[in-house]
Formats: structure tokens, C-alpha cells, sequence
């Protein structure tokens, strides 16, 4: 019964992020007064790429795009979503942390092997922002640990559930101003989507991708979006026993995201290094300060 | 427009997917592109018939031959369209790539681009109005269902033909020919 | 075997081995392996006994003596199997150099210099065995002349410093201890007065402190280890470093004792709190150096420092948890910074000694056994889950939380990512990208190198998957200093928050992977092409101007730049300069006259004659 869990919770995570994906299409093409393609479209897509016949440059270009989603897929399955979560104990929230590096490694590998410039400069530049959010998102992460004094996630989600309201409670709410700050980066969404610009290095490090390879990166950028707002969701708003509210929580995140994505151009990878590592470093080392200033 | 036709994705997903995917690669070919921004931004909004432009032929399977195609734009143009994944479709857009236009009569312009690559079908005009550009979506749409946008079997049936007009025309090609050259001698001889 | 017969062979192989290099080299590259792989054997074959025994009674009547614990036995298997592996590794690496006799016999010797570090039974023993380390190091890192004997030099005077240091230390401990048996310098300190205790901290600390790189004192290192030869920078970073943390942990917790070490210093700051900052401070200055640097051993070099700040951070945090986890961070560094080096000499092997980052690329085509093993190495400094770079780290992080050093833990994790940038770069730079003209030929590294590096990549993998195997040796040694158990399972440890269960990390892993690769199967099946059809714009791609390396994180580079660069080993470089000076000043008393010599004996003289009379002492 449980096995049945394990596959079929990646795979939830897979629906619910090709319907975030749709969403955030959607999204953009209203604010920009036009109708824009149908929340389906990203099924379209990798449909038809999962029909063409690509080019493969190695055995480590297969091997990368696979690690990536399977990397994904192992960070879901420790994530509470509403009531499910398959692997409960083990480590919780660090082996997240942990299993988070899989992803981009991943992709690092295949766009190295790609043997195209751009492909490694879009690595170089997705590893800098991934070094640029992770100051303030540990910091933000240590404080929620440091609080609930404890690393697992189901029981930060359960004594969230006790306290007095569902959203972060004083003193977190630096940390969640941060966490909010640093979102649209964890995201890859404007105003820090460096790493792809289109305009700039044709994709980044899915220069090289197509068919089948480009079918998997964008499902591994579709479970990250599910992973990324049900981490917040989970650690900063309380998470919820049903289904159903958690996903309205995290429609409500992604909406406000989807917001700065629409509004905001695209900032250099210096602009947002600098960014990260001002204001949201500042506000979460103030958090945790505070945390654990508290808890003395 | 039959994309909500669920009985249809059920039968040939494939096709479907290829319809209502169509992800053009942005590739300025010639003055003829200056009708295409227009087309992808809000006013003629193409997204909502799936087509978005992408940076990379490796993502793309539609390639708009946006005017007139130099000597030196050829190279790029078959390069381009060697990099994309097969299925493809390819337009012409304008009367450049039909007859020459209105270069017809200059030495560096290629007047019949079918003798180079594959084309499956041409938009008339100097330049085309992006409602030209949508109805030859839908007709392009017309040729995929009835297996007719087929120009990408043709290269590789007839490579051997093609890849001598492309070196007759432009001297020594720098890569190795895209498919073996030996086998398809054989398949028209 | 008995300890005596060990060291015996370790010694003798290694005259052994220089004898024999005048008489053929096969013979003695033979004797080499056959001596390396003997005292490997006969330390595992030690597993599990406890003795202790004297060889002699000498010097002022003080005994010199071995012995063997669970504390010993480790760091003695991972010395030895790491040298032994090196002396495979050397085989092709220097056969038609110059003078390999002399590098075989200093190989083996530092290998016995650092076993009869671990194996001591007593302070003489192993401030003997410590300065046989050091000088045979020294030797050997300057084996290749050039810039290696200015690194080389440097690393001997900083040695030497701290190996004064520490004979101070040992003498203060005999005149006031009386005994240099550990048993009775920890019954005579726990006695000792607090000061006292901090002294003798603070005295074996810098000699410890130089040997293990913790900064401030790790400006040797980065020029050592990169201008070394590569089998021995293996060793240097693999196994070297670690004798500073055994002495370490020696100090803090046999000699000192677990409560008196703890209650050193202030009850705000106490002292293991300042050296757990200086762990930390030492992971991120040598993270963010290491991710600028563009020759491949000196960003090695530059890793083992801040890794070596991880295990000093374990160690000296000070629970049971943190001390498992500096102590098997330990083991999982040595193998797979060995491994590391090992790749970079089999590059540098290969290439005719290049080693800059920038000229290399696209090698994963020619030497893939290599590049599996590079990566698989990369994935353990990372600490990826299944490598045992993850559980060590996993080990040391949880602690950090789990006992309220949010701030500390911060450091170590942002110190992962660092690492994962600088890991990828070496990787990318060497391995990945397009393969330029000049290396189209290339062999793939010979089997004497590819089976060291192989089984280093495969103890990787099984450290990760079973970290119950050496947990359970680091379990004893961790109830030996006196701290509680860790409740060790096959699959990895309980305690009382939250488990490790690297079996269902691994079921996990397996799924995931399994559903990724299913989900791959289903696509269209791709067509294998060269490097030459990349996307480049509509062009041919241009040969050898294609690859992305140089200034890889230029971004960051720009950023951080003058931060980065290092001011410890400028202050070190001003000091040496400035004592130069002082020195040069004090030749001039050496006019080279007889007469100005004759002066100032006379001149002292009467200085003793006028003390006398003035204030008479004696």
C-alpha cells in the first residue's frame, strides 16, 4: 500500500506543477491584455516533444536530465502535500535541503556535455543564483527549525497547526518576509529568470535539449514549482491535513508570484547576487537573531 | 480548431500535439520578420494557437523563412534547419522565397528556395499581415491531418539532390552531410 | 603481527626501497607495492585488539612504546590504505622521471612516519614519529624543484614552528606530570590548574593547528599540495592533514579529558565554542577561494582546507553526534580527496602536465573510467546522498541544529553550496564542454591508475550506502573519549531527533530514478552526435574556440574578487620579509675581522665583571 504512495505522490507532484506551468502562462498572457494559450498548453508541449526525434550528445546527456527529474522526484516524496506524505521520517527537512542540489547538478551535468558555450554559461549563472538565494533561504530555514526546535517537516507543520493562527507566527515574521522576498529566485521567475534568457544565451543549459530531453527538463521545472511553493506553504503558512486547502494555499503563493513575474524585468545575475544578498540576508539574519535570541 | 475535440487526442495524439504546439524558431531571416513581433505580442496574440518563438532550432518545429534568403543566409538557413528534431515544417513567408520577389533579379539571392530545402507551404505578400500569418497556420494545421506537411521526409528521401544544389551553389559545405549519402544515391537510382 | 613487527616493516621497506633503486627499478617498484600493501594487511588484520606495549627505555629513562585501540586502528587503516593505493597510483605516474628511488623510499617513509604517529603509546614517540613525518614531507613536496621547493620551504618553516611548539608542550607536561604515557598525562592534567590546561591547548593546538591547515595556519598548504607530485598530494591531502585532527582529538579528548577540555575558557565563550568558530571561519574563507581558482590541484588544495575546517568543526563542537561526524568526515575526505588528486595526476598524467583548468575540456570522451571516477568523487565532496561525504555532513549538521548553533550550521551549509560550485567547475573544466584539437589522440589513464581510483569511487559508494560499517569502529572511539553512545544501525544511526535511515534514502533514490528513466524511455529515441553539431547560431562551430572555462563564475568573481584575496598568507609573507630584514640587520655584526671579534668577547666580559660587582647574583 505504501509503494502505491511512492509513485503515485511524484506524480500528483507532476499534474499539480504542468497545471502551475499552464497557470502561469495564463496568468501572463491577461495581465498583458491578451487571451494567451489554454492552462493545458504545457501538456501540449511536452506531448509533442516527446515525439520528436533529438540529438543526444553522450551517455552523460541521458544520464543528467534523468538524475534531474529523479532528483525532483525524491525531494516530493519527502514533502508533506495536505495529508500525504510518504517518507515521514529519515531526516525531514536537512535531506530536503540536501536533495534539492540534485536538480540543478543534474542539468549541470547534461548542459556540460552539451559542449556548447551557452549551455555553460547558463550553469555557470544558475549555480551563482542558486548560491545567491540559499544564503537567505538557510537562514530563513535555520530559524524555522531553530523555533520549532526540531527537523522534521510534518512536525513544524502540525505545531503550526496549534499555534494561534495558521500563517508564521511572531517571531517568524521576518523570516517570512524574507522567504517571500527570495521566492520568485527559488523559482526561476522574473525579475531572476537569468538563467534561461531566451534573448540573451539562447536557453541557458537547454540550449542543446530537445525531444525527449526537453520533455524532461520542463517536467523537472514543473515538479520544482510544486516543490518550492509547498516548501513555503508547508514551513511558513501552516500547511493543511486537506488536499484541497493546501492546494488553494499554494494557488494563492503562486499567484502573488506570477504578480512580480509579470511586472518585473529581468535583472543581470550581479543585480541579483546583490539583491540576495542585501535586503532578504539582512531581514532572515535578523529572524533568526531574533529566534534565537527568543529561545534563550 | 479542433484542439478541444478530446476524441481526436485519443486517436492521433501526435498529430494533435504537432497542431497545436507549433514552437517557431526565431530566426530573422530577412526583412519579413517584422511582421512577426507583432504577431506574438498582445494584439495578434499567436499563443493562443500555441505558436511562441524559441531561441533554439533544437526546441522548435516550425521554421518561417522570413524573406528574402541571401547566399550567406542560406548557410545559417540550412544549418538551422539540419539542427531541428524531426518532425519539422517549414513556411515561406513572403514572395521572396517563392519566386525571388522583389529581388528577382539580384546575384545574391536565392530565387526558388524549394531547390534547397523542403518547404511545405508559402505565404503570399510584401509583407504578409499577421492574419495572413494565422490563416497559414490554419492551413498548415489542414496539411498536417491529411499527412501532407511532409517536407521533411522528402530531405531525407532526396538528400543527396539537395545537398548538390546546396553545393553548387555555396561552394564546399564545413559540416558532414545529415544523412548518409550512400544509401539514398541508392533509394533514387 | 605485533605493533613492533609493523613498524619495523614499515621503516625497513622503505631503506628497502632506496637500497634497491640502484639495483632495478621493476624490483624495487615491486618492493614498493609488496611493503605498502604488507602494512595495509597487517593493520586490518589488527581490527578489534587493544594493546599496548614499550620497545625501549632510553633517553632520561622515559619508554617509548606503541599501541593499538579502536582510536589508533581507523586512523592507521586509512593511512595505510590511502599510501598503499598512492604507491599503485606512482607506478605509471613516475615511471621515466627522475630520481624515483628517493621518491619511492620517501613515499613509504612518510607512510611510517604517520602510522607511528597513530600507533604511539606516548608523547616521545610521537614527537619522534611527528618530526619523521614532517621532514620526509617536506622532502618529498619539494621533489619537483622550482616553485615547489618555495613551497616546499614554506611549509617546513611553518612545520617546524609547530613542532617546537608542541616539544615545549611535551616538556612542560614532563617536568610537571612526570610521565609521558597518555594514561598519566591524563591522570596528571585533570589535576592541573585551568591555566595550565589552556597552555598546554594552546602549545599542541599551533603544531596540530599547522599540520591540519585550520586557519590562520593553512597558508602552506594551497602552493604544497598543488606543487607536489600527484600521488603524494593524494597522501598529503588524504591522510597528512588528518595527523593534525588525530592529534587534535588526541589532545581534547585523551589527554585533557572530556570534562576538563569542556570547561576551558568563559561559560559565555568557552574554548571549544572559539574553536568551532574558527571551523566554521576556515570552511568559508577556503569555500569561496577555491571557487576562483583556475589550476585544478590548487582548488584540490584549497577544498581540503575547508573540508578540513568541516571535520575540526565536529570535533570540536563537542557532542557525541559531532565528534561521530567530524570523525567520519575524516574517512570520507581522505577517500575521495585522494581520489580527486588522483584523477588530476592521471589528467596531468595524460596531457603532459597541464593542469590549468582553462586549456582542458571535453576529456570525458577519452578517458571515461576517469571522468566516472571524478564524478563519483565530486558527488562525495558534495555530500549527494548515497556518497559518504552525505552522511559525515549530515551527522555534523544535525548536531549544529539539533543543539542550537543555527549560526554555525549556516556556515556549513552555505559551505556545501561553495562546494558544489567549485566541484562542478573542476568537473566541467576538465571533463565536460568540447575537446580541443591537441587532445584528440589522448589515451585514457593506464590500469595502475584506474584501479586506485576505482576502488576509492566504489568505497565511496558503499561508505553511503552502509554507513554502519565504519560508524561502528567511530561509535567505540567516541565511547572511549567518554561520550554517549549513538545508537548505530546498519543503515545508518538513531538517535533521539529524528533518524537517519540511509536504507530508505535509498529506496527513495531508487524509485525516483526508476520513475525518471521510465518516464525518458517513453520519447522518441535521439540520434548520437558529434561536438561539432552544437548550436551555435546558424554556423559551423568554430574548433577549439567553442568551450566555456575561462573566468567560469566571472559574475561571482567581480563580485568577491578583492575579497577573496588571502590576507593571512600576505601577513605570513610581510612577517617573513620583515624578519629577513631583522636578520640581514644582524649579520652586519659578522664584519668577518678577527679584531671585532676579539672586541666583543672582551666587551661581554666586562658586561659579566660589571654585573658582578654592581648587583652580584652569584
Amino acid at each position: 500500500m505504501r509503494i502505491l504512495w511512492f509513485i503515485l505522490s511524484p506524480l500528483i507532484a507532476l499534474a499539480v506543477g504542468l497545471f502551475f506551468l499552464g497557470l502561469a502562462r495564463k496568468f501572463l498572457a491577461r495581465t498583458q491584455w491578451r487571451y494567451g494559450p489554454p492552462i493545458y498548453q504545457p501538456l501540449i508541449d511536452i506531448l509533442r516533444f516527446f515525439t520528436q526525434k533529438s540529438v543526444s550528445h553522450g551517455a552523460v546527456f541521458d544520464l543528467g536530465v534523468i538524475l534531474s527529474l529523479a532528483g525532483s522526484f525524491i525531494v516530493v516524496l519527502f514533502l508533506p502535500f495536505g495529508g500525504i506524505c510518504p517518507l515521514q521520517s529519515s531526516g525531514g527537512l536537512l535531506v530536503i535541503l540536501y536533495m534539492m542540489l540534485l536538480a540543478p547538478l543534474g542539468l549541470a551535468l547534461t548542459a556540460g556535455e552539451a559542449a556548447n558555450p551557452n549551455s555553460s554559461i547558463g550553469v555557470s549563472r544558475m549555480f551563482t543564483l542558486a548560491l545567491g538565494y540559499e544564503v537567505p533561504l538557510l537562514l530563513v530555514v535555520l530559524a524555522v527549525m531553530a523555533r520549532y526546535d526540531t527537523i522534521s517537516i510534518v512536525e513544524i507543520v502540525a505545531a503550526q497547526r496549534e499555534g494561534v493562527s495558521n500563517l508564521a507566527t511572531f517571531p517568524l515574521v521576518l523570516a517570512g518576509i524574507a522567504y517571500i522576498m527570495i521566492l520568485p529566485a527559488l523559482l526561476g521567475l522574473r525579475p531572476f529568470d537569468v538563467m534561461q534568457a531566451p534573448q540573451e544565451i539562447s536557453s541557458g543549459p537547454l540550449a542543446e535539449l530537445g525531444g525527449r530531453y526537453l520533455a524532461l527538463a520542463q517536467l523537472q521545472h514543473a515538479v520544482n514549482m510544486f516543490i518550492v511553493v509547498s516548501l513555503f506553504v508547508n514551513l511558513m503558512w501552516g500547511g493543511s491535513s486537506n488536499v484541497l486547502i493546501f492546494l488553494l494555499k499554494m494557488i494563492a503563493v503562486l499567484l502573488f508570484v506570477l504578480w512580480i513575474n509579470a511586472s518585473f524585468p529581468r535583472l543581470r545575475i550581479d543585480q541579483a547576487i546583490r539583491y540576495l544578498w542585501r535586503w532578504p540576508t539582512l531581514i532572515a539574519f535578523l529572524g533568526l537573531l531574533l529566534v534565537e535570541v527568543m529561545r534563550k | 480548431m479542433d484542439r478541444n475535440q478530446f476524441i481526436k487526442w485519443i486517436e492521433s495524439p501526435g498529430k494533435m500535439a504537432h497542431k497545436y504546439s507549433l514552437h517557431a524558431v526565431y530566426f530573422s531571416t530577412g526583412c519579413g520578420i517584422i511582421e512577426v513581433p507583432p504577431s506574438i505580442t498582445a494584439r495578434w496574440d499567436a499563443e493562443r494557437f500555441g505558436v511562441i518563438p524559441t531561441a533554439t532550432p533544437r526546441h522548435a518545429n516550425l521554421f518561417l523563412i522570413t524573406g528574402y534568403v541571401s547566399l550567406k543566409t542560406l548557410r545559417a538557413i540550412i544549418r538551422t534547419y539540419e539542427q531541428m528534431p524531426e518532425p519539422k515544417f517549414t513556411v515561406g513567408f513572403g514572395s521572396c522565397p517563392i519566386n525571388g520577389g522583389m529581388y528577382y533579379d539580384s546575384y545574391n539571392t536565392i530565387k526558388h528556395l524549394d531547390r534547397y530545402m523542403p518547404i511545405d507551404g508559402y505565404i503570399a505578400g510584401c509583407m504578409p499581415r499577421p492574419e495572413a500569418i494565422f490563416i497559414a497556420v490554419t492551413h498548415l494545421w489542414t496539411l498536417i491531418d491529411k499527412d501532407m506537411a511532409d517536407g521533411y521526409k522528402r530531405y531525407r528521401k532526396y538528400y543527396a539532390q539537395y545537398r548538390a544544389n546546396q553545393e553548387r551553389v555555396l561552394g564546399r559545405l564545413e559540416w558532414p552531410p545529415l544523412f548518409p549519402l550512400e544509401k539514398v544515391h541508392e533509394a533514387s537510382a | 603481527m605485533s605493533l613492533e613487527l609493523l613498524m619495523a616493516i614499515a621503516l625497513g621497506g622503505a631503506a628497502l626501497t632506496y637500497i634497491l633503486s640502484g639495483v632495478d627499478s621493476k624490483l624495487r617498484d615491486a618492493v614498493a607495492v609488496i611493503v605498502s600493501l604488507t602494512v595495509a594487511t597487517g593493520v586490518a588484520l589488527l581490527y578489534g585488539r587493544t594493546a599496548e606495549m614499550t620497545i625501549a627505555t632510553g633517553f632520561l629513562g622515559i619508554p617509548v612504546g606503541l599501541r593499538i585501540g579502536p582510536f589508533s586502528w581507523l586512523f592507521a587503516m586509512t593511512v595505510s590504505a590511502v599510501s598503499c593505493l598512492s604507491v599503485i597510483f606512482s607506478l605509471s605516474y613516475m615511471r621515466g622521471r627522475q630520481r624515483t628511488g628517493f621518491y619511492y623510499a620517501m613515499l613509504l617513509l612518510v607512510d611510517a612516519g604517520m602510522l607511528g604517529v597513530v600507533l604511539s603509546g606516548d608523547l616521545l614517540t610521537l614527537f619522534i614519529f611527528w618530526e619523521i613525518m614532517s621532514w620526509s614531507t617536506f622532502l618529498l613536496i619539494s621533489f619537483n624543484g622550482g616553485p615547489a621547493l618555495a613551497a616546499g620551504m614554506k611549509y617546513f618553516v611553518m612545520s617546524i614552528i609547530g613542532s617546537l611548539s608542541m616539544l615545549v608542550g611535551v616538556v612542560l607536561i614532563y617536568v610537571t606530570v612526570g610521565t609521558l604515557q597518555f594514561a598519566g598525562v591524563a591522570a596528571g592534567l585533570s589535576e592541573a590548574a585551568s591555566g595550565y590546561r589552556l597552555a598546554i591547548l594552546i602549545l599542541f593546538g599551533l603544531a596540530f593547528g599547522v599540520k591540519s591547515a585550520v586557519w590562520p595556519f593553512h597558508a602552506w598548504l594551497p602552493p604544497a599540495h598543488s606543487e607536489a607530485p600527484s600521488p603524494f598530494s593524494a597522501v598529503l591531502s588524504g591522510v597528512l592533514i588528518k595527523m593534525g585532527i588525530y592529534g587534535f582529538l588526541l589532545v581534547m579528548y585523551v589527554a585533557l579529558g572530556l570534562k576538563s577540555f569542556f570547561s576551558l575558557g568563559w561559560r559565555v565563550l568557552p574554548v571549544h565554542t572559539i574553536l568551532a568558530i574558527i571551523g566554521a571561519v576556515t570552511i568559508l574563507v577556503a569555500t569561496f577561494i577555491a571557487v576562483i581558482q583556475t589550476d585544478a590541484k590548487r582548488l584540490l588544495a584549497w577544498s581540503t582546507v575547508a573540508q578540513a575546517g568541516y571535520i575540526f568543526l565536529g570535533i570540536s563542537f563537542g557532542t557525541a553526534v559531532g565528534v561521530a561526524g567530524g570523525i567520519l568526515h575524516f574517512l570520507s575526505h581522505s577517500v575521495f580527496k585522494a581520489l580527486l588528486f588522483m584523477v588530476a595526476g592521471a589528467v596531468e598524467y595524460r596531457t603532459g602536465g597541464v593542469r590549468d583548468l582553462d586549456s582542458l575540456g571535453g576529456l570525458i570522451k577519452k578517458m571515461p573510467v576517469t571522468f566516472a571516477a571524478a564524478l563519483i568523487g565530486v558527488c562525495g565532496l558534495i555530500g549527494v546522498p548515497l556518497t559518504n561525504g552525505f552522511v559525515s555532513k549530515w551527522l555534523i549538521y544535525k548536531t549544529l541544529i539539533v543543539e542550537g548553533s543555527p549560526f554555525l550550521a549556516f556556515v556549513a551549509l552555505i559551505g556545501t553550496w561553495g562546494t558544489v560550485l567549485y566541484g562542478y567547475k573542476f568537473l566541467h573544466n576538465i571533463f565536460l564542454g568540447q575537446l580541443p584539437e591537441k587532445y584528440k589522440d589522448l589515451k585514457p589513464a593506464p590500469f595502475s591508475m584506474r584501479l586506485p581510483m576505482v576502488i576509492l569511487a566504489l568505497t565511496v559508494v558503499l561508505f553511503g550506502v552502509v554507513p554502519g560499517l565504519p560508524l561502528g569502529v567511530i561509535d567505540s572511539i567516541g565511547s572511549s573519549f567518554g561520550f554517549a553512545s549513538i545508537g548505530v544501525t546498519a543503515g545508518g544511526v538513531a538517535a533521539e531527533t529524528g533518524t537517519i535511515n540511509m536504507i530508505n534514502i535509498f529506496a527513495a533514490t531508487l524509485i525516483g530514478l526508476i520513475l525518471a528513466w521510465l518516464i525518458f524511455r517513453a520519447g522518441a529515441r535521439g540520434a548520437r552526435v558529434d561536438q561539432s553539431d552544437s548550436y551555435a547560431a546558424g554556423a559551423y562551430v568554430p574548433a577549439d574556440k567553442y568551450q566555456y572555462s575561462v573566468r567560469f563564475y566571472d559574475p561571482l568573481q567581480r563580485l568577491m574578487g578583492s575579497w577573496l584575496k588571502d590576507p593571512v598568507d600576505s601577513f605570513y609573507g610581510g612577517l617573513a620579509v620583515r624578519v629577513g630584514k631583522v636578520a640581514e640587520g644582524l649579520r652586519r655584526m659578522y664584519t668577518g675581522l678577527v679584531a671585532d671579534y676579539v672586541m666583543y668577547v672582551v666587551l661581554f666580559l666586562a658586561a659579566l665583571i660589571l654585573v658582578e660587582i654592581v648587583w652580584r647574583p652569584w
